[in-house]
């Protein structure tokens, strides 16, 4: 700053308020001995039209190039003055504000002692306006498109909602199929099929020209920052094209088998398949991870379809948001967990699932080891609420909600049928309460555990389980046909690989972390990164489809102008100082700070976009190199000198 | 570029708000308190993290006033809307508020001259306000308000009224530098044209005295947890400290009622959502203030089925000794010489009645939803605002370009609150724009 | 130190963030609450942004306490965990004072919401106190402009 500081400082009653206590004629008086300040005047109201037409004409008769407003707090007013200063002609960061109302005048009582209180904050405010420095909002142009990672209920949701607002969206689906879970779920309600739901969402996508599917494919490495991404996406090989026509001949010939994800491994499918029948793209696919290439499929393809030859592509893709909906894992019971593994009658909630979709291997019909048992039991909490040596400490949400839903279903369907669910707490919160009174209707029995859970005993007189019933305080031995595990949600397997990607974190619980659990539930700390569904814990289905909704719309208005304004109170770097020492680069929260070569020199880079203004690098730089704009060493040490009548020089 | 109506200003309003406005959509905001900030603003604490609510709620409502396409119209009630998606015609009472809000800075003189002083319903009526005040400290808009009723110029007592000889009082039009004062304003009826609605009314907290068992508002010393978040704020009546109201003292045993008037079929069927954590959370801060307290909850089922909930539930159960209790209280009878409670209740552990005395008790009670609104839309037998498709159009009522979220739609917490203003902000944007810009959708 | 007429009044420097403390000590003047007025406070964005050599300065010019402050961990940050990162550092600076010849009693690090506007007027009205009971500090560091 070359120029020579021109300081005017305005002095405000605030009716009372100030005056009451404060002698601000005195302040003002006091002021105008301090160094570079050219006028200092007190008014009634600064905050009103007639005092901000006051500084205004200041500005421009002393030609002052800073004002200090003594008068209410910054959080109240810094935001009126500083359109104020700008208005005349003034850069807008050239006010600072001295408070004497919060500080002073409504604190103290005695008027003197209130006074010379009031001069001092006058002078700090008045040291740090003598360093301060003219700043510029910078913009950035801004992609407005979106890199929508998981083809879920969440994802497909957000990519929708992005379409709808003129995005356009790449819809990035590791397996073969969108769709996700929900595709699998029987009933998601009493009333809703969870593949209903996922095909209309289909046909949405479908007939969207904004979104561009890709299956079979994952991010694999992720530049840039909000507004300007550039996302390598690996689209794996999937060897069969548009051609398919599902005949199904390929499958038969394939010779390697393999356990059915898309049926929780409730039966097998081969290396070519199809996950199930409303897939989409609706194509088979080859599981290029098992795979032999014998070639037999592609000889028998009498269309065309099938090309052994394809090899994986990287693309590079340029978006402005990204908006992680990888959803989760079910918990994965070990061999003997209430006997899971260990009898082909206990099985998994999702198994469960799976047998009453219409779509499933026994077309609906709950039939297990080939008939229809006469008695079922549910286990809540397999994997959660540290009910078992391996479980989490965290509940599930869904499954108390969806075993309910399935146990009520089952007794729709077969009446006679003994149904029972041995819960710990019984968590149908909010409206899902009725569904558990229409089981107790539909007389379901339910039996509390608390600390010791129910055994389970696999005899040649069948399936027993032991439980201590908590409400009657009693040891029951009940037989069963079958056994429902009610697992719960695990971090998808390859979150670390996401976390390395797109730098996302993890809370305690192993789910990514939000920016504010409270208010900013589908923000990542990162700015242009969303998520939405379980990638950050456990939800249901509508809960994952609102966040799918509410992430698409963060994104939105963020892009929507096509530039991100970068608010410039943020870090700097003198690079002629900066050792390159990179203690910044730790403690930086946000990532924005690297380590980049300047001929030769190892220099910190702060990326603008990605930095929120915090100062902790300012804080931790060894050489005074990193300075935060707004509050740089110079003008917080002059601050702190003032308190004492001390100086910096400028 | 044409605007959208919010219906409520509390959290989820004030979160679609912002996300409007950073489009430069034009918002009204209309809301029957003179303050944006609804329900979490009476909070201390929210959970599981503890984190302060108006250190996290502050800065939103602040946010309000930085954008100059957000209108509040606060003190007001939507009185109509007719119309359809594009073009909806409002009509909005706006009640008086006796003080022209262009010219008050909030600066609050008014509130310390004023002689008459009426229960604070920000504090639940543990402390006293003025005739004319500003809701609380950190209110947005921070402007001034004449109670009326309890005003002395504008409903002065009979007596008083006949012995004046002009009229009575004056002493905030005497006392306001701004001159802000106008006892002879009058309602006035607002018409707006909006494209789209966004109804954000939240919930009401259900009035406890509908069960007489409990004894609320027959005994001094139980409270609604609501008045127990004000008593325990640093905000609040007392500071923070926590009082009992019929002598003063520290309680030494407090016990908390989950599900007064949830998951009962007397009254709510459904359950209420916050009310097992907030418990929690308060039970804990109790903690906090008194370390010898002892606390007790008693539930039917904890339901900790959030992020960090169950976390919540063991520490609070490890770390700070919360006692949980299985039970469904029956009655609770006031023994009168030391205002203390007897806790009559079924240990459903045991199937056996069971009694115990609290020097304090506190009543989770259920919401209601705040649904009773002059606008098309259909209601859930429960009165909540039915969705049109909750799986494909998850925030859409049955009316096109009407949109709901938060409680209003059933019970939920602040995040699933906020996630919906989102998601509501964004259809409601898809439709203002839309109307305003000539290019039809290239969507086939 | 500061000049006594009679009573020695203590100048205390008080360092707070933006979204907790600072709000805390607004509040605390909404509220009309009372307290002695021997601080001095200077806003930062973040408590992470404090660096141990303003606080030296303020004891090398005269201060007689400091008072570093900002939001509750584990999560009230706004900047996520720098109140973790102030923690860190001065918990380690206030170890060095005594090797400075200044007693520990005169530095303080708080966590302020910006609710605790109560909590605030407690801990001025305690620091005060406690400087009081320590008289000026005489400090025998110089620190290099």
């Amino acid at each position: 700053m070359t120029e020579e500081p021109r300081i005017g400082v305005y002095v405000c009653h605030c009716g009372f308020n100030i005056a009451g206590t404060v002698d601000v004629k005195k302040v003002a008086e006091f002021a105008k001995t301090l160094p570079n300040v050219v006028v200092a005047k007190d008014y009634v109201f600064m905050c009103s039209e007639p005092g901000q037409d006051l500084i205004k004409a200041d500005i421009k008769a002393h030609n002052l190039n800073r004002v200090v407003v003594s008068a209410c707090s910054p959080s109240l007013h810094e935001i009126t003055f500083r359109t104020a200063v700008s208005e005349a002609g003034l850069n807008k960061y050239l006010l600072e504000m001295a408070n004497i109302r919060e500080h002073c005048s409504w604190v103290h009582h005695d008027k003197e002692k209130a006074t010379e209180k009031a001069k001092e904050i006058v002078r700090m405010a008045v040291a740090k306006a003598r360093h301060l420095e003219p700043l510029q909002e910078l913009e950035v142009k801004a992609e407005t498109s979106a890199l929508v990672l998981g083809g879920g209920v969440a994802g497909m949701r957000a990519a929708l909602e992005l379409a709808n607002y003129g995005f356009n969206v790449y819809l990035v689906e590791k397996a073969p199929t969108i769709g996700g879970k929900a595709a699998l779920i029987g009933y998601v309600d009493p009333k809703t099929k969870g593949a209903e739901i996922v095909s209309k969402m289909f046909d949405r996508v479908k007939d969207c020209p904004r979104i561009q599917v890709l299956t079979n494919a994952e991010l694999i490495q992720l530049s840039g920052f909000a507004g300007n991404y550039i996302a390598k996406v690996r689209l794996n090989p999937r060897y069969v094209n548009e051609k398919c026509t599902l005949c199904g001949e390929c499958e038969e010939v394939c010779p390697i088998e393999v356990s059915n994800e898309y049926n929780f491994g409730l039966n097998k499918r081969k290396a070519i398949f199809l996950p199930f029948s409303n897939a989409y793209p609706p194509y088979y696919a080859i599981d290029y991870r098992v795979c032999v290439k014998c070639g037999e499929c592609e000889k028998v393809c009498r269309f065309g379809a099938i090309s052994l030859k394809e090899e994986p592509k990287v693309v590079d893709l340029k978006v402005g948001s990204i908006i992680i909906a990888t959803g989760y894992d079910p918990y994965r019971p070990f061999k003997g967990e209430y006997g899971y593994g260990l009898h082909q009658n206990i099985m998994t909630l999702f198994q469960l699932e799976r047998l009453l979709d219409p779509d499933s291997p026994t077309k609906g019909e709950l039939i297990v080891g080939n008939k229809i048992p006469k008695s079922i039991a549910f286990i809540q909490c397999v994997g959660s609420r540290n009910t078992t040596p391996g479980a989490k400490e965290y509940c599930s949400r869904m499954c108390c909600t969806t075993a309910i839903n399935s146990a009520v279903k089952i007794k729709e369907k077969y009446p006679d049928m003994n149904v029972y669910i041995l819960y710990k707490d019984i968590m149908t919160y909010g409206s899902d309460e009725t569904l558990y009174e229409e089981a107790g209707k539909k007389l379901v029995q339910f039996i509390k555990f608390e600390e010791k859970i129910p055994k389970v005993s696999i005899t040649p007189e069948g399936l027993f389980i032991d439980v201590f019933e908590y409400t009657i305080q009693e040891n029951l031995r009940i037989p069963v046909d079958a056994i429902v595990l009610s697992i719960g949600m695990l971090p998808p397997r390859d979150i670390e690989e996401l976390i390395a990607v797109t730098r996302v974190s993890c809370g305690g619980e192993g789910f990514v972390r939000e920016a504010h659990l409270k208010l900013a539930p589908v923000e990542a700390p990162t700015k242009g990164i969303f998520l939405a569904g379980c990638i950050t814990g456990p939800k249901n289905i509508l809960e994952s489809i609102r966040m799918g909704s509410a992430a698409a719309a963060k994104a939105m208005s963020l892009l929507s102008k096509g530039k991100l304004t970068i608010e410039p109170m943020i870090a700097q770097v003198n690079e002629e100082k900066c050792s390159g020492c990179a203690i910044c680069v730790g403690v930086c929260p946000y990532s924005a700070i690297s380590i980049k070569k300047v001929n030769g020199d190892r220099i910190a880079y702060v990326e603008k976009a990605l930095c929120m203004g915090c100062g902790t690098c300012n804080a931790a730089c060894p050489s005074g190199a990193m300075q935060h704009l707004g509050f740089k060493d110079i003008q917080l040490l002059a601050q702190t000198r003032a308190v004492f009548g001390g100086e910096m020089n400028v | 570029m044409s605007s959208v109506l919010i219906v409520g200003g509390g959290v989820a309003g004030i979160q679609a708000a912002l996300d409007l406005a950073e489009q430069g959509i034009d918002v009204y905001i209309v809301d029957k308190a003179p303050s944006v900030g609804g329900k979490m603003a009476y909070l201390d604490k929210t959970f599981p993290t503890l984190d302060c609510a108006s250190c996290i709620l502050a800065p939103k409502m602040a946010a309000l006033l930085r954008y100059p396409n957000i209108k509040l119209i606060m003190n007001s009630e939507v009185q109509d809307v007719s119309g359809r998606a594009g073009n909806f015609k409002v009509k909005i009472l706006k009640k008086p508020t006796y003080v022209d809000w262009s010219k008050c800075n909030g600066c609050g003189v008014c509130t310390e001259k004023c002689p008459t002083k009426v229960p604070n319903e920000y504090n639940m009526g543990l402390s006293q306000r003025r005739a004319i005040y500003i809701m609380f400290p950190q209110a947005v808009p921070k402007r001034a308000i004449i109670d009326a009723e309890h005003c002395m110029r504008l409903n002065p007592p009979p007596k008083a009224k006949e012995k004046a000889k002009g009229p009575l009082c004056g002493v905030c039009e005497r006392n306001c530098p701004t001159k802000a004062i106008r006892y002879d304003q009058q309602p006035e009826i607002l018409e707006l044209n909006v494209s789209a609605v966004i109804v954000a009314t939240g919930m009401e907290l259900y009035d406890p005295r509908n069960l007489p068992e409990l004894g609320y508002g027959k005994y001094q010393n139980v409270y609604t947890n609501l008045e127990f978040e004000r008593l325990v704020s640093a905000t609040g009546p007392t500071n923070g400290e926590i009082v009992r109201k019929s002598d003063g003292k520290h309680p030494k045993k407090i016990a908390w009622i989950q599900c007064v008037g949830s998951r009962d079929i007397r009254f709510n069927h459904y359950c209420s959502a916050y009310c097992c954590m907030a418990a929690t959370k308060q039970a804990i801060l109790a903690k906090e203030h008194l370390p010898e307290v002892q606390c007790t909850v008693y539930y039917m089922d904890i339901r900790a089925f959030g992020k960090g909930f169950n976390e919540f539930l063991e520490r609070a159960k490890k770390e700070f000794g919360i006692n949980y209790i299985r039970g469904k209280v029956v009655r609770i009878d006031e023994i009168p010489e030391t205002k203390n409670l007897k806790i009559v209740y079924e240990d459903t552990a045991e199937s056996y009645m069971k009694a115990d005395e609290y020097d304090m008790v506190v009543l989770s009670v259920a919401i209601t939803p705040n649904s009773k609104l002059p606008l098309p839309v259909e209601l859930t037998k429960d009165g909540f605002i039915q969705l049109k498709d909750p799986y494909l159009d998850p925030v859409s009522t049955t009316v096109e370009g009407i949109f709901v979220v938060g409680a209003v739609a059933g019970a939920k917490d602040i995040p699933d609150s906020v996630t919906e203003a989102s998601a509501a902000a964004a259809r409601a944007a898809l439709i203002a724009k839309r109307f305003s810009c000539p290019t039809p959708e290239v969507v086939k | 130190m500061s000049e006594t007429k009679g009573e020695f009044e203590p100048k205390i420097v008080v360092y707070a963030c933006n979204w907790c403390t600072y709000a805390a000590t607004d509040l605390a003047g909404t509220s009309r609450m009372s307290y002695p007025p021997n601080v001095r406070i200077i806003r930062v964005m973040c408590s992470g942004r404090i660096d141990p050599q303003f606080v030296l300065q303020a004891f090398a010019d005269g201060a007689d306490g400091v008072i570093v402050a900002g939001c509750h961990p584990p999560a009230d940050c706004h900047y996520i965990e720098g109140n973790y990162k102030a923690y860190r550092r001065f918990e380690l600076f206030r170890k060095l004072l005594e090797t400075m010849g200044i007693e520990q009693e005169r530095f303080r690090l708080e966590w302020i919401s910006a609710a605790e506007a109560s909590r605030w007027v407690q801990v001025v009205n305690e620091m005060v106190t406690q400087v009081k009971k320590l008289g000026p500090l005489k400090p025998n560091l110089e620190v290099r402009e």
